[in-house]
């Protein structure tokens, strides 16, 4: 009995970290958020845009002191015909919750909810954590929006450069970047034991 | 005031955490060889990570493994972190990520973090990192993952 417990422990261990299935430089599949009013939405359906993938949170303050900035990169890329997906897939965080904070804040921009396994298939741990995804669907960049959550010690542009990069139809010269920030609050907590 | 508020006040004022940055973290890492480490990435920013500082105090007083606690405050937040340290009565080694590329920082503790806080790094004796624990993590886990490492 012990081992079949055992057994199943591992099995679930090894699923959550196979449940990666987005790489860098490697098309994305079809995946589904949930908007605020609770209707679905398919990625497939923004298919052929350059496409911002954004993991966001309501109770991190890392995360609100980008609001800001994600708003201007809203306004500034929208223009330039870039999509843009804010997810919310942290699981303390209600639908309540995220609908108050974006008013709040001002946000133009929808926010929706991931209700699968949106942030495993991407593999999204920290909020604020990006993405980009071409006009063929590949995965073209991973990480942060920029380098300092204070504005005014930003030295990388990471999630600008690589856009414009994308845009120009160049390869994307610094791919992944990494910062600190608030763990996303997961309904399947993620381990690494090594 | 009384003087001993103010004696107060001033050891709050002197104590400074530690500058940190990602050569530091791996000559500190060398220096602890011979004992069990957790290194407590935390920040004052972070909700789970105060609410775990207690608790890895009290597991402390239980094993004979060394906390050693670094905050990725911004350097605005030092004279908050510092308090919040006091406080919760953890003890030196209190360091403070003092980092022009916190990307160089976090792949010099572990290329595998993305780093999310709460973040905890285990090392055995010998300095090898045997386990880590990112985001909300379960004490008990804590707990006996240090356990196996003291055996």
């Amino acid at each position: 009995m012990k081992f079949a417990f055992a057994l199943a422990a591992s099995l679930l261990t090894t699923l959550a970290i196979q449940g990666q299935e987005f790489h860098l430089g490697a098309p994305v599949s079809d995946f589904q958020l949930v908007d605020l009013q609770g209707a679905s939405h398919s990625f497939a359906s923004l298919k052929g845009d350059t496409t911002v993938v954004a993991f966001i949170a309501v109770r991190c303050p890392v995360s609100n002191a980008y609001n800001q900035r994600m708003e201007a990169l809203f306004k500034d890329y929208s223009s330039k015909g870039v999509k843009f997906l804010f997810v919310n897939a942290n699981v303390n965080e209600p639908t309540q919750e995220v609908k108050e904070h974006a008013q709040q804040v001002g946000f133009t921009f929808p926010v929706y909810r991931d209700r699968g396994n949106v942030a495993d298939l991407f593999n999204a741990q920290v909020t604020p954590e990006t993405y980009v995804i071409d006009k063929q669907g590949v995965l073209r960049y991973h990480g942060a929006i920029d380098d300092s959550q204070n504005e005014a010690r930003i030295r990388k542009h990471g999630l600008r450069a690589a856009l414009d990069e994308v845009l120009a139809g160049k390869p994307v010269t610094v791919a992944e970047t990494k910062a600190f920030g608030c763990s996303v609050k997961r309904a399947r907590p993620h381990r690494a034991t090594e | 005031m009384r003087l001993s508020s103010w004696l107060v006040a001033l050891s709050l004022f002197a104590a400074q955490l530690v500058p940190l940055d990602q050569a530091g973290f791996e000559r500190m890492v060398e220096v602890h060889r011979g004992k069990v480490v957790l290194v407590d990435f935390w920040a004052t920013w972070c909700d789970p990570c105060r609410e775990e500082l207690p608790k890895l105090v009290s597991l402390q007083k239980k094993l004979a493994f060394e906390l050693i606690t670094v905050s990725a405050d911004e350097p605005e937040q030092e004279g908050a972190a510092n308090a919040l340290l006091e406080r919760e009565h953890v003890l030196e080694p209190r360091y403070i990520k003092r980092s022009d590329d916190d990307q160089a920082f976090i792949d010099a503790v572990d290329k595998k973090w993305s780093g999310a806080l709460p973040a905890l790094f285990l090392y055995d004796r010998k300095g090898v990192r045997i386990g880590s624990f990112i985001g909300e993590s379960d004490p008990a886990e804590i707990e006996s993952a240090i356990r196996k490492a003291l055996r």
